[in-house]
């Protein structure tokens, strides 16, 4: 026995070491609590309403941290339909002329000019718009009808293309950014610049957690999307949320969650006992200074340590089946994988952890289309479609809302040279498609429509706003009323804009 | 503008204050009373000091009310009778004190007895001005006879017992407006006490005009922008919720701005009554009080709109998780963790207390049986159930024909058959059943 025992006394900073900042931390207890505490409050008392601003509201610091206990409060606003949310992030801009919108006039304009018209002086992307011609393309590919409504669905979709009646297909999304980036920061936070909370911390901040052991809020990157475009941690993260409520992204390797696991000869007891002593100096810390983030920091410690148990556990695929990873496709006994990871999110949703985000990257076709999103469509197909046939046999369709999607879609027009079976298509945000389903949605419906060039819409646009208040309200929360302050502003994921798009709601 | 607020913080003490002169003159009364008795006759000393004592207060009390009528706000009669009365009892108490003092005496000696009934006078005028002040921070109406003659009425227990007006519209009109439009102080000269006084109207016109609204001033003034600077109530005072404004534009275009009839005595109130229970806090149709936004929810009527909050936190204390799905109504979605070994038995209590406000309920992978879940019928407003992963069997079918709203019933790897989904189909509100993994032939229940 080694004597490790000295840390079980009480911690005190009585080393005379400290004792100047000992004087110091009482100097300023003292002054933080008689001048700005009770100075202030016999100020405002005092002087009323006129000098401290219009309305009477107290002067003590803390009365945001009320204000947001008093939003927090009144949540739900509505009943909600969806109680945990699974979101297959489409990066790159999936195009949608080659999956969901089929437009066969543009076989017989194959070669043609994108007409004036047509694209009334929209901007284009650096890469395309000194093309000396536009040409349009069809989709390379067949379309098929499907399900009951008979959809019109690409043959690089066939798994897709099964459950279409339980889908919900909007082709009339449209977005305001033109490139990666700013696209996809617009999707998770709702502003074109970073900064600002994904919706998973929106959700997370609002609604709390259902499972103490897991995060609220895990992302999912596939290994097997080409990285042609980057994703940043900050696609997941809190923003000016306090910092629990960031995505946390799960690995495929040995750890899956990075620098959880305790260090070599380190068991279990031993981290337990450093968490508990930790915590006690946390504690310290924060009697003297009241900052809500070292309260986040003990809670991190404690989810972190919960979670060396339940991270393997929710991880391992081995009970699960044959007959699940056939569902699956082969590729999901690959951990990494897209199929790998939605299996991995039915898991999470089962334990319910209300956002799972996944990313699958490389749909970015520039050039060489044909043969890049056939790989793309073979890659996610299969597994996108088991996602939903595996939730909804389990009934947890009833509850979960699941989301395809991109940040843009693609143009009708030829990027770079157009030959009889090779082409590339530019960004393009003024329509594209995504796909919901599950809980709250109509289910085998197709919603809004684009012209016979998918390029601009024609029937109920659908704005990133609006798919993002049309989320939240499937959860039970007003878009308007969950609120943060921040810089002396309250922010909302959806702005200042944003209409519940009651169309595809049951 | 700091040496204004300054005014207004020292006339706001003015009600503090004033109960020193009332406390001092009460004293020296009472001493002056007392010292005709023998044993309490060395009090009699004591009396001009507590009434000098009781005029410097007084004239305190004084100067701190007038600053406090400055900031206006009051009926002028009933404050021009306190203010010439707490004056006067300033004035007099301090010639009391001068009667008494030996430079006085010299020139006129005052009765013993005549100074007693002097003092006795100073305590009724003193009763008669602090009624005056007291009517005007509490109202005309706070003590008169009336209130002790008048009984409290009772809460209708249901929405036809309930009278439109006793038990709806003036309660908001009480809680609304009532504060500046009494009897006492009319602001607008107009007064929203009783009935009477309503349909008198005020200054700027008539306040109610039956059946038409958009003449009445009342339905004017409550539904402006509320920016708009005739918006009411002002200042920024609680606004009426929508319902409250919805119950008010009834009764004007409806109910014909009549009072003393019940609900059930007026005809076609269907649009009446849910917002009618609403506003009552009874059970029954409802919707979101506030402004909830751009889609209205069809919710179920029979929720209770109230719950007992002590059995969800004892719920929750026993590691079961509750969850709210909506505050008001409030439904509650309830969850058993996955093989978490809470024994049924020690949360039935609970679930059944809850009962009408569970509406998603999972009970997932806990080894329960039929018998252990005999209390969900009790679970009327049921809408989602989820029982997969339980070795329950057909019999739990009996408990889940009875239930009216109950949309999704999950039985995957359960032990059914046949028998309960053939069951379950003479329950028309059952939509969806899972039997994923049983023995039941997928191919007949699609």
């Amino acid at each position: 026995m080694v004597d490790h025992h000295h840390h079980e006394e009480e911690f005190r900073l009585n080393d005379p070491e400290f004792n100047r900042l000992n004087q110091r931390l009482d100097r300023r207890n003292f002054l933080t609590k008689t001048s700005m505490g009770i100075g202030a409050l016999a100020l405002g008392a005092l002087f009323g309403n006129k000098l401290m601003g219009n309305a009477p509201r107290p002067a003590v610091s803390n009365a945001t941290g009320d204000m947001e206990q008093e939003i927090l409060r009144a949540l739900p606003h509505f009943a909600p339909k969806a109680k945990r949310v699974v979101y297959l992030f489409m990066s790159g801009g999936p195009s949608q002329l080659e999956t969901f919108d089929y437009k066969p006039a543009l076989v017989n304009l194959m070669g043609q000019n994108l007409p004036d018209s047509v694209r009334k002086g929209q901007r284009l992307t650096g890469m395309s718009a000194n093309q000396s011609a536009l040409p349009m393309v069809p989709s390379y590919y067949k379309f098929n009808q499907h399900g009951q409504n008979q959809t019109w669905i690409s043959e690089l979709l066939p798994y897709t293309a099964k459950v279409v009646d339980d889908l919900c297909i909007v082709k009339s999304m449209h977005s305001e950014a033109i490139n990666h980036d700013p696209a996809i920061t617009f999707f998770q936070t709702g502003n074109q610049l970073p900064g600002r909370p994904s919706i998973g911390s929106w959700l997370s901040y609002g609604l709390g957690s259902d499972n103490e052991n897991l995060p609220t809020f895990i992302v999912l990157v596939s290994k097997n999307g080409q990285k042609d475009q980057p994703l940043y941690a900050r696609l997941w993260g809190n923003g000016f949320l306090p910092s629990k409520h960031q995505g946390v992204q799960f690995g495929s390797g040995k750890d899956p969650v990075l620098f959880l696991n305790n260090p070599d000869g380190y068991d279990g007891a031993d981290r337990k006992e450093m968490l508990e002593y930790l915590s006690k100096l946390n504690q310290i810390q924060n009697s003297t200074y009241g900052d809500p983030e070292v309260d986040a920091r003990i809670a991190q410690y404690e989810m972190a340590y919960r979670m060396q148990t339940s991270v393997p556990e929710v991880m391992s695929v081995a009970d699960e089946p044959e007959e699940v990873f056939e569902l699956y496709g082969p590729d999901s006994k690959d951990p990494g994988t897209y199929a790998a990871n939605c299996l991995l999110a039915r898991k999470l949703l089962e334990k319910d952890v209300k956002f799972v985000q996944l990313y699958h990257q490389g749909w970015d076709q520039h050039g060489s289309l044909p043969s890049g999103i056939a790989a793309q469509c073979k890659a996610t197909d299969q597994a996108t479609a088991a996602l939903i046939t595996d939730l909804k046999r389990r009934g947890l369709l009833e509850d979960t809302l699941v989301i395809w999607g991109g940040e843009f879609g693609r143009t009708v027009y030829s990027q770079g040279k157009l030959t009889a079976n090779d082409y590339g298509r530019d960004h393009h945000p003024r329509c594209f498609t995504m796909w919901m389903a599950g809980a709250g949605v109509k289910p085998g419906i197709s919603f809004g429509e684009t012209d016979d060039f998918s390029y601009n819409i024609v029937k109920d646009p659908v704005h990133v706003h609006d798919f993002q208040a049309t989320l939240l309200h499937l959860m039970g929360i007003d878009h308007e009323r969950l609120t943060y302050k921040f810089q002396g502003r309250r922010f909302r994921l959806t702005d200042v804009e944003g209409k519940i798009v009651k169309g595809i709601l049951t | 503008m700091i040496v204004l607020d300054i005014f207004t913080f020292s006339g706001r003490l003015h009600p503090l204050i004033v109960h020193l002169p009332i406390g001092f003159i009460l004293l020296a009364t009472l001493f002056n009373v007392l010292s005709y008795l023998q044993k309490y006759r060395y009090l009699r000393q004591a009396v001009p000091l507590i009434l000098f004592i009781g005029f410097m207060a007084a004239v305190l009390a004084c100067v701190f009310g007038y600053v406090l009528s400055l900031s206006g706000d009051y009926d002028a009669d009933t404050l021009s009778h306190h203010k010439f009365s707490g004056i006067t009892l300033a004035i007099i108490c301090g010639l009391l004190y001068f009667s008494s003092t030996s430079m006085f005496k010299e020139y006129l000696r005052v009765g013993d007895k005549l100074f007693s009934a002097l003092l006795l006078g100073l305590v009724v005028l003193m009763s008669y001005s602090g009624h005056q002040g007291a009517s005007l921070t509490h109202g005309n109406d706070y003590l008169t006879f009336r209130t002790l003659m008048q009984q409290e009425r009772e809460k209708p227990a249901t929405v036809e017992q309930a009278m439109l007006f006793e038990d709806v519209v003036q309660p908001i009109l009480q809680k609304k407006c009532v504060q500046c439009h009494r009897d006492g102080k009319q602001k607008g000269e107009l007064s929203l006490e009783s009935l009477t006084a309503l349909k008198k109207g005020g200054k700027s016109g008539q306040a109610v005009v039956s059946g038409k609204p958009d003449m009445s001033e009342l339905f004017k003034r409550i539904t402006l922008d509320e920016g708009h600077k005739d918006f009411m109530p002002a200042d920024g005072k609680p606004p009426l919720t929508k319902n409250e404004v919805k119950l008010i534009t009834w009764w004007i275009k409806e109910g014909k701005t009549e009072g003393g009839k019940t609900i059930s005595e007026i005809k076609n109130t269907a649009s009446l009554k849910p917002m009618v229970a609403l506003y009552l806090g009874i059970g029954g149709a409802t919707e979101p009080e506030d402004d909830a936004g751009e889609v209205a929810q069809m919710i179920n009527p029979d929720l209770p709109l109230v719950v007992d909050t002590t059995h969800i936190t004892s719920l929750r204390k026993k590691g079961v998780r509750v969850r709210m799905m909506l505050n008001k109504p409030v439904m509650l979605d309830i969850t058993l963790p996955p093989k978490s070994g809470i024994k049924m038995a020690d949360v039935k209590p609970e679930m059944l207390r809850l009962a009408k406000n569970i509406v998603w309920l999972n009970f997932s992978d806990n080894e329960l049986t039929d018998q252990q879940l005999d209390f969900l019928p009790a679970l009327t407003n049921l809408e989602k159930l989820r029982l997969d992963k339980n070795p329950v069997t057909d019999q739990l079918s009996d408990y889940l024909v009875s239930l009216k709203h109950i949309e999704a019933v999950n039985l995957n790897e359960t032990k059914i058959t046949d028998a309960t989904t053939l069951k379950l189909k003479k329950n028309p509100s059952i939509q969806r059943v899972y039997s994923w993994k049983t023995k039941v032939d997928e191919v007949k229940v699609n």
